[in-house]
């Protein structure tokens, strides 16, 4: 499918439902939900406890297929039915496209912070040591950790380690990043360098960005925001637009 | 970067169980297969503490103790060979030996040519014992047997089926196991077996070659021309030597023993190893499956278990070795031979090598049930 000139979204989900067994009785956690996510931008999914940000996250990324509805990722000139590709075809969307980062930051202990991010590159694009581990440390210098290349997760504080995180999911330079809860393990000092570094991603790779979370405070950091509950999607209002800040290298 | 050998080293407390089990599986294999070749390697005493080039005896013989006697014309057919320099008649056979307190024993009697060029006496018979042992009805004993004779030592008098002989030397070194060994002089043997080994016959030919190396060539001659005729089987030393071990290995199915035990020493290191590599991935599943949420293929993650399985192996190797060592030397401490040759350790490392991968293969379930969408949960 061709793309119209003036068309903005990069990421569509189109009608998606997606329900989980409860008690023997089917549950609509995703109810006929239509949203599209636009490319230099950061959408923020809110919503209780319960309420299906993770699922939607899921359906979105390729990693749960939704009950009906149509996830389409734009990629080259070509709208791409991310949930028509076979597995194979989808692990290698991913591979091309996505980033993700996790609450839990889910670093390898016996890695130091350089290698937490050459092995995205050398397992995901084959790319060879030296490269790997310039790019790695370009990533690092990005994100503040000069310096920190050669520590292990247990010597760095929960603000580097999500930042760390962070590169891991931006080394690949992705064109769509899934956040689940990025900042919720965080104070809010490392919480907002964790959104700054979020928009100079969507701003510098013009990546779809989309973060999952309860956190009121990441409202006036987002360009668009939804709230989610009971399977339904309402656009809310986000404070008028901070501007673009420069990156930050502290926490 | 050696992201299997950084997790090992990092999580060394983790890895230590499966390592420690490889090392458990390659000492049990390795010290078990040189107890046994320890324990066979006294049946070819005869054959390995001699210089004969070549061993000519009953057809089809399957080991040295079991030799039939065969014919003494039979020398002149094998010394008429334009390689062989010298041929001499050997008679080995059991008996029964007759204790000074009247019970008996079963021993081997081994006669041979005394003189210094002799081809079957065997290296442990001094110049001096070769001498006494001209003397008729003299024969020589391992001190390690004296018991088991129920005799003192020189100079005690026994009986070998019904002949009177008197010890005139002991050697050190040649502890049997099915029959303490008596070494004497040929007359002296034929008049002991003479019940058993006929006029004119001899247990083995042994047979000294001009040149070593036409041994072979001229064992292949002997069996084309002799063995049809049912005759007489020839055998270069070596092959004798292993024949006989073979033969008991497989006859007293120590052999089949030795399998089990070290089957199950290899069960227990695989099963341990396994949970070892299954735990320590489990254990990173979630940062695994970040990975394969951003596309990483599965497979870089089972490549990674396997590799850990290898370290897991090498490492318990290693661990092996000295261990091995260390234990075949506190049995020559109490006098217990354990031979430990490289091929023996060369194939103890491969099995257990072999073990280990298998471990990770079995370990590798942990990595199919990693699922992205866990993290999301």
């Amino acid at each position: 499918m061709a793309v119209p000139a003036d068309e903005q979204p990069t990421l569509r989900g189109i009608t998606l439902t997606r329900s989980f067994s409860d008690g023997g009785r089917a549950r609509n956690v995703i109810d006929d939900v239509t949203l599209d996510l636009n490319r230099g931008e950061i959408t923020l999914l809110m919503g209780p406890s319960g309420s299906g940000k993770s699922t939607m996250l899921a359906i979105l990324s390729g990693l749960l297929q939704p009950d009906s509805g149509q996830v389409l990722a734009h990629e080259n000139g070509d709208w791409i039915d991310v949930w028509r590709l076979s597995p194979r075809e989808r692990e290698q969307f991913r591979l091309r496209n996505c980033g993700f980062i996790f609450q839990g930051y889910n670093l390898f202990p016996a890695l130091t912070a350089r290698q937490q991010l050459e092995i995205v590159l050398r397992w995901g694009d084959g790319l060879p040591g030296r490269e790997a581990r310039k790019r790695a440390d370009e990533m690092l210098g990005l994100l503040g950790l000069g310096g920190k290349e050669n520590k292990k997760p247990a010597q760095l504080s929960g603000g580097e380690k999500q930042r760390v995180a962070i590169g891991r999911a931006l080394i690949k330079k992705p064109r769509f990043c899934f956040a689940d809860e990025p900042t919720s393990a965080l104070d809010w000092g490392s919480g907002q360098v964790v959104i700054d570094l979020l928009q100079k991603a969507a701003h510098e790779y013009d990546s779809t960005i989309i973060v999952v979370s309860h956190d009121y405070r990441l409202l006036e950091h987002v360009d668009v925001s939804y709230h989610l509950e009971d399977g339904r999607l309402t656009e809310t209002d986000v404070p008028v637009n901070r501007g673009f800040e420069p990156w930050r290298t502290g926490p | 970067m050696n992201y299997s050998l950084a997790t090992l080293w990092h999580e060394r407390p983790r890895f230590l169980p499966g390592i420690g089990a490889v090392a458990f599986s390659a000492v049990l294999i390795a010290l078990q297969c040189g107890l046994l070749l320890g324990l066979f390697k006294i049946t070819s005493i005869p054959v390995d503490n001699s210089r004969a080039h070549v061993w000519v005896g009953s057809p089809e013989v399957l080991s040295v103790d079991l030799g039939r006697p065969i014919q003494m014309t039979y020398l002149s057919r094998v010394a008429g060979d334009p390689r062989v320099k010298e041929v001499e008649p050997y008679y080995q056979a059991f008996a029964s030996w007759i204790k000074p307190d009247g019970t008996s024993e079963l021993c081997i009697v081994i006669g041979t040519k005394l003189d210094n060029d002799s081809m079957g006496s065997v290296n442990q018979l001094s110049p001096e014992m070769r001498d006494a042992l001209t003397e008729p009805n003299s024969i020589v004993v391992d001190k390690a047997e004296l018991r088991r004779l129920g005799v003192k030592g020189v100079g005690d008098y026994a009986e070998i089926n019904k002949v009177r002989v008197r010890i005139v030397g002991e050697t050190t070194g040649l502890k049997s196991l099915a029959g303490p060994y008596v070494f004497c002089s040929r007359p002296t043997a034929r008049l002991l077996l003479r019940a058993m080994t006929p006029q004119d016959h001899a247990t083995y030919l042994l047979v000294r070659c001009h040149n070593p190396e036409d041994a072979p060539g001229l064992v292949e001659d002997i069996n084309a021309e002799f063995g049809d005729r049912h005759d007489m089987s020839a055998f270069t030393a070596e092959k004798f030597s292993f024949r006989s071990r073979l033969h008991w290995l497989l006859k007293t199915r120590a052999g089949v023993a030795l399998g089990y035990t070290a089957l199950l020493g290899l069960l227990v290191g695989a099963v341990v190893t396994s949970q070892t590599l299954y735990a320590a991935t489990t254990a990173s599943a979630k940062e695994y499956a970040i990975l394969l949420a951003m596309g990483i293929p599965r497979r870089k993650v089972t490549l990674t278990v396997l590799v850990q399985s290898f370290w897991v192996g090498l490492f318990g190797i290693a661990l092996a070795y000295p261990i091995v060592h260390l234990l075949a030397y506190a049995g020559q401490l109490i006098e217990m031979t354990i031979p430990l040759p490289w091929e023996l350790l060369v194939l103890s490392a491969v099995v257990t090598m072999v073990m280990s991968m298998i471990a990770g293969l079995v370990a590798l379930r942990s990595v199919r049930r990693i699922e992205p969408m866990d993290l999301l949960r």
